[in-house]
C-alpha cells in the first residue's frame, strides 16, 4: 500500500489493569508511558497515559489512535440507555426459538428473501405504537428491525417515519444498516449501538476537547474489533467492542521480526485477561460469525479471538494443595504491595522478571503454604503457579485451534497449506509475556518467542494500525435493488439485467468514494472473486443475483525497529 | 443438548445449465431464509463443513463405467462427501440428528452409474448408508423417501438387500418421472418384502400425506426395527412445484419430518426455488432440531385442491390389498459364465434422460437363504462397446456367497484378459470392504 508514513503517531491502549501510551517517530519508539487503568474513569486515563508522555504543547502529532474498552465495559456492565426493540418479523421461526437478552414487540408486516413486500404495516398499529412509547419517555430510543430489511429498508423506514409522525421527539434507529442476514444479530447489533451511543459520544466529546485543549490538532482515530481504524467523527459506538484483542493481534504483527513464521498462534497476557488470536500468513483471522458480548450477538466484524480471565494480577489460592487461579484480580500482586497471591509473585519470587519486591513476594507465597514455608516449597509451589498457568494457556490454544478450524479463512489457508496443520508456534506478549516464556515453551511443547517490548506491543499495534474497510455487494438486477452490507447502503439498479462490467465499475465508485474520504490509494483493493446466480423466470434467464466483497485488509504500517 | 446439525452445501458454482432446474441459484433463497431466520444461532444447532466423498465410498456402493475418470463426479463426489461427514458426526454421537442440505442430488443413481439421470450421479444417502455399515458395523437401515419422484436410484441399489428397508413414497409413476415405483415393486428373491412403493395420486395434500405414513409407512418401520434412519427429503411434493402436484405445504414437511424422525435427512429433489424451498427446508430443520415449525408459512396460495381423506382412504385400502397379494417371482436360471451355477435372473434398462441415452443390464443374484446373495450385474451402453460387470458380495454375506463372488469377478476378469470380453469389472465384496476394478489394458486397481 502506498501510504504516507507520518512522522509523529501516538497509540494508546486501554488494558484491564494498565493503559500503555506510545509516541512513534516513523518506526521508532520515541516515548512510552504505564499508567494504572481507572475502570470508572477511562476518558481520564487516556488522558493521564497521554499526558504522561510529556508531549510539548502543540507538539506536531500526525494522529492519535486509541483502542478502548469502554464499550465492552458498558454492555458487560449493562450500563445502557434504556431502549426498545420493534421487529417486523413476519412468518418464520418463532421469534422466541432465540435467546433475547432484552424484550421486544412485533409489529405487523412482511418481507421475503428477496426484499419484496408480503404483508404491509399497519399504520394504526404502529401509531399505538408511538404513544405508547412516548408516554414511557417522550425521548424514548426505538430500534427497528425488519426480517430481510437488508434487502429492501422500506418497511423499517415506513415505521420509523410514522413513529416520528406521531412522537417527534423519539430517537430511531434502523437494522438495515447493519450487516447481512440474520434478522436476530441485527436486531441485537441496532440495539446496542443505540444503546450504547450517549456513552460514547460522551467519551468521544471528551476525548477531542482535552486533545484540543493541549494544542493537538491530528486527526484522532479509534481502533474496531476489525483491527481497521476509523476518525472518531465516524465511529458507530458498538464497533469498539473488541478493540483491545484487535490491538494485540495487531501489536504482535508490528513487534515480531521478520524471521517470525508467516503463521502464529498469538498470546497476549494482561493482568486481568489473556487474549488469543491467530495470524494466518501474515494476516490476523477474522471470525465468519459477528462478535458475541454479554449475551449479545451481533454482526460486528471481529477477529477470531478469545478472551481468559487469567492474567498476571489474577488471584491464586491452594486448596487441598491444589493451585487455582481465580478469574479474578483484587488489585495489585503482592511483591508491589497487593493483598492477594498472584502468578506475577511467583514470576518474581523465581527471579524471572524484575518486578516488585521479592521478600513481599515470599510472603504472599508463604500464606498459601501454612505447613511448610522452606525456601524450596516456596519455589515448588511458585512454580506449580506456572505450569497451572501455562497448562491453562496451552489447552486453550488447543481448544481455539479446534474451533478456528471451522473458520473458512482457516480452510482456505489449510488448502494452500496442507502439510502444516496447526500446531503453531507461539507469539507471546503483555507485561508477564517473560516471566511464562519458559513454561509455556515446556507445556506446549512448542516454539515461543516473545518480543522485547511485550508491555507496549499493543499501543504500539493501535499507533500502527492501517485504515482498513469491506464492501459487500448483493445485486438483484430482476426486483432492481442493490445493498451494501457494511454501511447499510441499498439502492436501485437501473443497469443491465446481466451485468459484468458494470458490477467492477459500481465497486470501483464505492471503493473510491470510501478510500478517498479516508486519504488512502485509491487502487490497492482485494478483490474477491464475485458469485452470479442467473434467475430463471418460467424457463428463460431473466437477470442476476450477484454477490462479491472488495477490500483494503486491516494490518499494519510497519514493523518497529528494535 | 441434543445437536442437530446442518450441512449447507449449495454448489454455487454447478449447474446442468443457466435456466435447468438443478441450476446454481436452487439453493440461494434457503441460504437467505436459513440464515436470515438466525437459525445458526440457535443454541442446538451445529454447521459440519462438507467434504470430498473418497472414491472408495463411492464405489463401495456404485460402479461408475467406465471409470470414475471418464465421469465428471466433482461436485456429485462433495455432495455425497458431505453425507459422510454428517454419518459420521452422528455415529460418533456428537449429533442427535442432522439435514444435508446439498446438492447435486442422486436418489435416481443407480447401481451402476454411465451418466447423469434425473439430475442425479451419485446416490449420496445410499453412499452414506454402506459408509456406516462397513466403519461402524450399522446392521439395518431405513430409507425413507419422500421425494415426489420415485427413488428408483437407490431402490435399485439396494433391491437385493434384506438388510435395508427401502420405503418410497411418490406422486403415481403413471404421471410422472421416473414411471416406476409401482407397489408390485417389491424387492429381489432374496429380499422380498424389503423395498416398498407407495404410489400417491395427484393431488394427495398433506392430510393423505400423513395418513399414509401414519397407516403404512411407520408401523412399518416399528416393525423392522431399523438402527439408522435415512431421510431422502425432496421438497417437490409442494404445491407450488413446477414438475408435480402433491399439493404438500411447508407445514406439512414439519409434520413428515416429526412422524418419520429421520437420523439424517438428505436433501434431493424440489424445484420450487422460491415459492417451496426456503420455507420446506426451514420447516424440515426446525422439525430436526425439536422447535416450533407452526409459523413457517410460504406467501403463495395453493394452487389445485386436495383429494378428499374419504377418497384417499379407499385409495390406500386397495392399493394396500393390491400389495398383499403380491407373490414373488423370479426366473431362475444356470448361467454357464457365472460359474455354471443357478442365478436368478432379469433383464432390464435404464434411460439417462440427462444425456439422453439407454443402458441395457442383465442382472443375476444368486438365490440364497442366508444372506443378500452375490449380484453380477452386466451393463451396457450403445456409446460404448465394450460390456462392463459389476460383482457384489453383499454385507453380512454368508461363506458361500463371498466366494462365489471372488471367483465371479477372479474367472471373469480372467477370461476377459484374453477375450477382451468386458471392459470394466467392478469388485464390490462389502463383506471384506474390499473394492477392486479390473480394467482392460491397466489391470487391477484396489481402492
Amino acid at each position: 500500500m502506498i501510504h504516507r508514513m507520518t512522522s509523529l503517531r501516538i497509540g494508546i491502549d486501554v488494558g484491564g489493569t494498565f493503559t500503555d501510551a506510545v509516541l512513534l517517530d516513523c518506526l521508532n519508539v520515541a516515548a512510552e508511558q504505564k499508567v494504572p487503568t481507572r475502570s470508572d474513569a477511562l476518558l481520564e486515563t487516556v488522558l493521564t497515559a497521554l499526558d504522561a508522555l510529556r508531549l510539548p504543547r502543540d507538539a506536531a502529532i500526525d494522529q492519535i489512535t486509541v483502542s478502548t474498552t469502554l464499550i465492552t465495559n458498558a454492555i458487560l456492565q449493562k450500563r445502557l440507555t434504556p431502549t426498545e426493540l420493534l421487529l417486523i418479523p413476519g412468518y418464520g421461526m418463532r421469534l422466541d426459538a432465540l435467546a433475547w437478552p432484552v424484550p421486544y414487540r412485533a409489529l405487523q408486516g412482511q418481507l421475503d428473501f428477496r426484499g419484496r413486500e408480503i404483508a404491509a404495516v399497519e399504520t394504526t398499529e404502529v401509531q399505538e405504537e408511538a404513544r405508547r412509547l412516548s408516554l414511557i419517555n417522550p425521548c424514548s430510543s426505538v430500534a427497528i428491525v425488519g426480517k430481510f430489511s437488508h434487502r429492501n429498508n422500506a418497511q423499517e423506514l415506513g415505521v420509523e417515519q410514522i413513529l416520528k409522525k406521531t412522537a417527534p421527539q423519539l430517537r430511531t434507529t434502523l437494522g438495515h444498516r447493519w450487516g447481512g442476514a440474520n434478522i436476530y444479530r441485527r436486531a441485537l447489533t441496532a440495539y446496542l449501538n443505540l444503546a450504547c451511543q450517549d456513552e460514547f459520544a460522551a467519551f468521544a466529546d471528551g476525548l477531542r476537547q482535552a486533545v484540543r485543549q493541549r494544542g493537538f490538532t491530528a486527526p484522532l482515530q479509534i481502533l474496531k474489533a476489525d483491527g481497521g481504524v476509523l476518525p472518531l467523527e465516524d465511529i458507530r459506538a458498538v464497533d469498539t467492542v473488541y478493540s483491545g484483542p484487535a490491538a494485540s493481534m495487531l501489536g504482535a504483527l508490528a513487534d515480531s521480526g521478520e524471521d517470525m513464521p508467516d503463521s502464529y498462534v498469538v498470546i497476549d497476557v494482561g493482568g486481568t485477561s489473556t487474549d488469543m488470536g491467530l495470524i494466518l500468513d501474515r494476516v490476523p483471522m477474522w471470525s465468519a460469525k459477528g462478535a458475541k458480548i454479554g449475551g449479545f450477538s451481533t454482526q460486528i466484524r471481529a477477529m477470531a479471538v478469545r478472551s481468559l480471565a487469567m492474567g498476571g494480577d489474577s488471584v491464586v489460592q491452594v486448596e487441598d494443595g491444589q493451585v487455582r487461579i481465580q478469574p479474578y484480580r483484587a488489585g495489585l500482586p503482592c511483591c508491589r504491595g497487593g493483598p492477594e497471591l498472584t502468578p506475577t509473585d511467583a514470576m518474581c519470587y523465581l527471579g524471572i522478571v524484575a518486578i516488585g519486591d521479592q521478600n513481599k513476594a515470599a510472603e504472599g507465597l508463604a500464606r498459601q503454604c501454612p505447613v511448610d514455608q522452606t525456601p524450596e516449597s516456596l519455589s515448588a509451589l511458585a512454580q506449580e503457579i506456572l505450569n497451572v498457568m501455562s497448562q491453562k494457556i496451552t489447552d486453550a490454544v488447543m481448544d481455539l485451534e479446534r474451533e478456528w478450524r471451522d473458520e473458512p479463512t482457516y480452510k482456505i489457508w489449510q488448502v494452500l497449506h496442507p502439510q502444516q496443520q496447526g500446531n503453531f508456534p507461539i507469539w507471546l506478549s503483555g507485561g508477564p509475556a517473560p516471566g511464562l516464556l519458559r513454561d509455556l515453551t515446556r507445556q506446549s511443547g512448542r516454539a515461543v518467542r516473545s518480543g522485547t517490548r511485550s508491555g507496549l506491543a499493543n499501543a504500539i499495534g493501535a499507533a500502527l494500525a492501517r485504515p482498513a474497510f469491506s464492501r459487500t455487494l448483493h445485486l438483484d438486477t430482476v426486483v432492481g435493488r442493490y445493498r451494501i452490507a457494511e454501511t447499510g447502503e441499498q439502492g436501485v439498479w437501473q443497469g443491465s439485467p446481466r451485468p459484468h462490467k458494470e458490477i467492477t465499475r459500481l465497486m470501483e465508485e464505492i471503493m473510491t468514494r470510501e478510500s478517498e474520504r479516508r486519504g488512502l490509494a485509491p487502487d490497492d483493493w482485494q478483490k474477491e472473486v464475485f458469485d452470479f446466480f442467473p434467475v430463471v423466470d418460467g424457463y428463460s434467464a431473466v437477470g442476476q443475483v450477484v454477490r462479491g466483497s472488495w477490500h483494503v485488509p486491516a494490518g499494519i504500517m510497519g514493523r518497529v525497529n528494535q | 443438548m441434543k445437536k442437530t446439525a446442518l450441512m449447507f452445501f449449495p454448489a454455487f458454482d454447478w449447474s446442468l445449465g443457466s435456466t435447468h432446474p438443478e441450476r446454481e441459484e436452487r439453493l440461494l433463497y434457503t441460504q437467505e431464509q436459513l440464515f436470515e431466520e438466525g437459525v445458526m444461532d440457535l443454541p442446538q444447532i451445529v454447521q459440519l463443513n462438507p467434504i470430498v466423498a473418497p472414491l472408495k465410498a463411492v464405489c463401495r456402493t456404485q460402479a461408475i463405467f467406465p471409470s470414475s475418470e471418464e465421469q465428471d463426479l466433482e461436485a456429485h463426489r462433495i455432495a455425497a462427501g458431505s453425507a459422510l461427514v454428517m454419518g459420521d458426526a452422528w455415529a460418533r454421537q456428537e449429533i442427535h440428528n442432522g439435514f444435508a442440505l446439498v446438492r447435486p442430488p442422486g436418489h435416481h443413481a443407480g447401481a451402476v452409474v454411465w451418466g447423469n439421470r434425473g439430475f442425479c450421479t451419485l446416490n449420496n444417502e445410499a453412499i452414506l448408508i454402506n459408509h456406516l455399515r462397513s466403519q461402524y458395523g450399522y446392521r439395518k437401515i431405513a430409507v425413507v423417501d419422500t421425494d415426489v419422484h420415485h427413488g428408483d436410484g437407490t431402490q435399485n441399489i439396494f433391491w437385493h438387500d434384506p438388510n435395508v428397508l427401502f420405503i418410497s413414497l411418490h406422486q403415481d409413476g403413471r404421471t410422472l418421472y421416473p414411471g416406476s415405483g409401482f407397489v408390485d415393486e417389491l424387492g429381489g428373491v432374496n429380499a422380498w418384502g424389503q423395498t416398498l412403493n407407495i404410489p400417491m395420486p395427484p393431488g394427495t395434500g398433506d392430510d393423505g400425506y400423513l395418513y399414509m405414513l401414519e397407516h403404512w409407512v411407520l408401523p412399518k418401520l416399528q416393525e423392522f426395527q431399523p438402527d439408522v434412519v435415512i431421510n431422502s427429503a425432496g421438497q417437490d411434493n409442494h404445491y407450488s412445484d413446477p414438475l408435480a402436484r402433491m399439493n404438500v405445504s411447508a407445514r406439512g414437511y414439519g409434520q413428515i419430518t416429526e412422524l418419520v424422525r429421520p437420523d439424517i435427512a438428505v436433501l434431493e429433489g424440489g424445484y420450487s426455488i422460491e415459492t417451496a424451498l426456503p420455507y420446506v427446508n426451514l420447516a424440515i430443520l426446525l422439525a430436526l432440531a425439536g422447535e416450533d415449525y407452526s409459523q413457517v408459512q410460504e406467501p403463495s396460495n395453493r394452487r389445485h385442491t386436495d383429494v378428499s381423506l374419504k377418497d384417499f382412504k379407499q385409495y390406500y385400502q386397495d392399493l394396500r390389498a393390491k400389495q398383499e397379494s403380491q407373490r414373488v417371482t423370479w426366473d431362475k436360471e444356470r448361467v454357464k459364465h457365472l460359474l455354471n451355477q443357478e442365478w436368478a435372473h432379469e433383464d432390464y434398462s435404464v434411460y439417462y434422460d440427462t444425456e439422453g441415452f439407454q443402458e441395457t443390464r442383465q442382472e443375476y443374484v444368486r438365490p440364497c437363504a442366508y444372506c443378500g446373495g452375490t449380484v453380477v450385474i452386466m451393463s451396457k451402453v450403445r456409446l460404448h462397446s465394450d460390456v462392463c460387470v459389476l460383482v457384489r458380495i453383499p454385507f453380512l454375506a454368508c461363506e458361500t456367497c463371498r466366494r462365489t463372488g471372488l471367483d465371479v469377478w477372479q474367472s471373469l476378469s480372467e477370461r476377459s484378459q484374453e477375450s477382451h470380453r468386458y471392459g470394466s469389472i467392478l469388485l464390490q465384496n462389502q463383506a471384506d470392504d474390499d473394492i477392486r476394478l479390473w480394467k482392460r489394458y491397466e489391470g487391477v486397481t484396489k481402492f
